[in-house]
């Protein structure tokens, strides 16, 4: 699964994600795309599982990207602890996605096919979500 | 060259102010620059769908309240969520000055590398160019046709007519022919056999 190499601090704070994304809202390298419409949280569970059911219905045709990563540490107290006494453990990665974020990309295959493929990652995600086309693309 | 005929209407109101309104409206707000003066106006986004959402280069004549103006899409915002298009950049192509425009990258003749069965890769769809515009061509085209299995085509392969000069840097790879797994697996097998068989003499 995806995470860090390295990290400079081993917890972060929660912050609070607003607004549009800017950055990584246009397709850079498929024809296909899925895009975030709200904002959340993917982890790096979700992201290979999305990645997982992609690449098996394209039956290991064609190339994905990934553009997003779980750089963000998110911590977890254990199971009836009293508050307080400091920040929990890490439990997992996320990687923050805000509306218009490109997700995935898809290329080398049909386009019935990339739809469908990015229909079934969306299912695996907490966000809802967009197929997008790259603008020249003609079938 | 195909060209698209476009309809535009001056602008009284400009700034954020005035291109919020035009959006209200319904219609794109959109400049031309390039020659000795700059034209606000708007277009509707039914009159530059076919300039926008096509694989082809196109030449866009303008018709501004009446006068008449030829241009090239040089750059379009979008919306990052919605992809709805919020403002257009034409250039005007003027006689004898030279322009730089992005125009797609097309491929002739079959590969036998393809044929053998391997597959074609496109790395690269548009290709930026610098020319005067009585050489503006609509595409350029590589030839495949000798192009086996594992090779690439790079920038330096490309027919370019006379008058223009390519930007990207000349080694830069635009598609080749991959190896699929198939194939590579049945290419490991047989040299394993081989392999075993030498062996065994």
């Amino acid at each position: 699964m995806l995470q860090p190499k390295r990290t400079k601090y081993r917890k972060q704070h929660k912050m609070n994600p607003k607004g549009i994304s800017v950055k990584g809202s246009t397709i850079s390298f498929g024809t296909f795309a899925l895009k975030s419409l709200e904002i959340g949280r993917i982890t790096n569970r979700q992201l290979e599982s999305a990645r997982i059911a992609m690449t098996r219905y394209m039956k290991r045709e064609g190339k994905v990207w990934i553009r997003i990563f779980p750089d963000k540490p998110i911590t977890k107290k254990p199971q009836e602890v009293r508050m307080g006494k400091g920040k929990g453990a890490l439990d997992h990665w996320v990687a923050v996605v805000k509306p218009g974020k490109i997700m995935f990309e898809i290329d080398g295959v049909p386009s019935d096919i990339a739809v469908e493929a990015l229909r079934l990652a969306a299912q695996k995600l907490p966000v809802l979500t967009r197929t997008v086309t790259r603008t020249d693309y003609v079938e | 060259m195909t060209s698209l005929e476009i309809q535009g209407f001056n602008r009284a109101d400009l700034g954020k102010k005035g291109s919020k309104e035009v959006r209200k409206s319904g219609n794109i707000p959109a400049v031309l620059y390039g020659g000795d003066e700059v034209v606000h106006f708007t277009v509707s986004p039914a009159s530059v769908r076919h300039l926008i959402y096509t694989a082809d280069f196109k030449i866009a004549n303008l018709d501004i309240e009446g006068k008449k103006f030829k241009a090239i899409l040089k750059s379009m915002q979008q919306d990052p969520v919605t992809d709805e298009v919020i403002h257009i950049d034409f250039l005007r192509i003027i006689a004898d000055t030279p322009i730089k425009v992005e125009i797609p990258l097309r491929f002739k003749g079959s590969s036998p590398g393809v044929k053998v069965g391997g597959k074609l890769i496109q790395q690269i769809r548009k290709i930026k160019i610098k020319t005067k515009p009585e050489f503006l061509v609509d595409e350029l085209k590589a030839d495949i046709s000798k192009l086996e299995l594992g090779q690439a085509l790079r920038i330096r392969d490309i027919i370019v007519p006379n008058g223009i000069e390519i930007m990207t840097n000349p080694s830069t790879p635009i598609a080749l022919i991959e190896i699929p797994r198939a194939l590579k697996a049945a290419a490991a097998a047989a040299a394993k056999e081989v392999g075993k068989g030498g062996k065994k003499k």
